[in-house]
């Protein structure tokens, strides 16, 4: 076998160390990442005590060659993507760290924290209130989008020569 | 807008991470129609006869912060043996303020084994210098190790302004905490160095940085700032506008 990249080292290593000692409430498929290491999926439940409790969740994890510089880009996959304000109904997510906050010292793990710290201090379920708009307009990669962290999810969406750029602004 | 955005990145990517040598005269042929600039070049040039350019990416800083002062530690073991100390035990601090052991040892392991093939020739006589000169040089323009020295370098100047947040707090503008402002402009990649970062990492690994800020401001002279205020100076930057490069005296 030939040797692993940087990236392919550090994501087993994250493999192994998520799949040892996952958070609670979340499991990694280990066998497909095994054999793909570019591309995991993530199952997440509801914390019990709060909105989203008995609840189950998919989360699909690709990376690139130049992880972990390059951010992981992150989406609810499946039949249930959670209700919330951040989360779109095509499972893109608002989350300042998938993008411009990420840091390489950040992980697959701290990034699944986040997430359900993000379901868990949730009030009132429901959708970004740009939603159709959004996913009707989105690229298919999240990261494509230009997010502005303020508070609530919005979104202004421009095309500029050929290339179009959403802009998503929480007022 | 975004394709603006691509076309400053593919010129950025075609500069080197860290260039060669240049002599501080090539400064001049950027400002051949402006007079402010040419006046300041002429003064910079009264103390340093070289600079060395680095890409600008937002990493310039930590680059060219590096680059110059293990450069400056061939030449003297002193220093060097008082640096690896605190090195060497930068990571149990950070550790110790809640960094994840798991990720920050990748980055500490690359930019330890770089000082660590420094110190083996620290010192040392010229050919030997001249070897791991080149091997530096080599270095940080691979981004497997420049890269990861620009992020160890992040994470403690991150470890710094949290340990000290009463005092570092004063210099954040707005509403953002400490902890804040290093999740959004120390640890990032590609995030843009100012006052505050230099400030904390100057004091973080106790090395004196002269920084000369040469911008459209009144006057001829080109200012420099010391950082820790008093310090003796061992790396020397120069500031324009956005971008850090290296000066040689």
């Amino acid at each position: 076998m030939a040797a692993m990249s940087p990236s392919e080292r550090r994501l087993q290593k994250e493999l192994m160390a998520l799949m040892k000692e996952p958070p609670a409430g979340v499991t990694v498929d280990g066998d497909q990442a095994s054999q793909n290491l570019t591309l995991w999926t993530i199952h997440m439940e509801g914390v019990p005590g709060t909105l989203y409790e008995g609840e189950k969740f998919v989360l699909q994890f690709k990376f690139t060659n130049k992880y972990p510089f390059d951010s992981p880009e992150v989406t609810f996959v499946g039949n249930n993507i959670p209700v919330h304000p951040h989360v779109y109904s095509n499972g893109h997510i608002c989350l300042s760290i998938l993008t411009d906050d990420w840091s390489p010292a950040l992980s697959v793990q701290s990034v699944c924290l986040s997430i359900v710290s993000m379901l868990s201090s949730c009030k009132e379920k429901k959708r970004p209130p740009d939603n159709s708009f959004y996913v009707k307009t989105c690229s298919k990669n999240p990261k494509k989008t230009k997010w502005w962290y303020h508070g609530m999810c919005s979104f202004i969406f421009f095309t500029i020569n050929n290339f179009s750029k959403s802009i998503t602004k929480r007022n | 807008m975004k394709q603006q955005r691509e076309i400053e990145k593919e010129i950025s990517e075609s500069i080197p991470l860290v260039g060669d040598l240049e002599v501080l005269s090539s400064l001049e042929k950027e400002y051949t129609e402006d007079p402010i600039y040419l006046l300041k070049v002429k003064d910079l040039s009264s103390k340093y006869k070289y600079i060395r350019r680095t890409r600008p990416d937002g990493n310039c800083f930590f680059r060219a912060f590096s680059y110059a002062y293990l450069e400056h530690l061939l030449t003297d073991k002193a220093e060097y043996d008082k640096f690896y100390e605190i090195a060497k035990n930068s990571k149990d601090t950070l550790v110790a303020l809640g960094f994840p052991e798991f990720t920050v040892e990748d980055f500490y392991e690359t930019f330890i084994e770089v000082v660590q093939r420094v110190g083996e020739q620290a010192g040392s006589s010229s050919a030997g210098l001249d070897e791991v000169r080149g091997e530096l040089h080599y270095k940080f323009n691979k981004e497997g190790y420049s890269d990861y020295i620009v992020v160890y370098l992040r994470l403690v100047t991150s470890g710094q302004l949290r340990m000290q947040h009463n005092f570092y707090q004063n210099f954040i503008e707005g509403s953002r905490t400490v902890t804040e402002f290093c999740r959004q402009e120390v640890e990032p990649m590609y995030k843009e160095s100012d006052h505050i970062h230099i400030i904390a990492l100057s004091n973080a690994l106790n090395v004196g940085v002269r920084v000369k800020y040469m911008d459209r401001g009144e006057g001829s002279q080109v200012i420099a700032h010391d950082f820790p205020e008093g310090a003796r100076p061992l790396v020397h930057l120069l500031y324009r506008p956005g971008h850090y490069d290296i000066l040689y005296a």
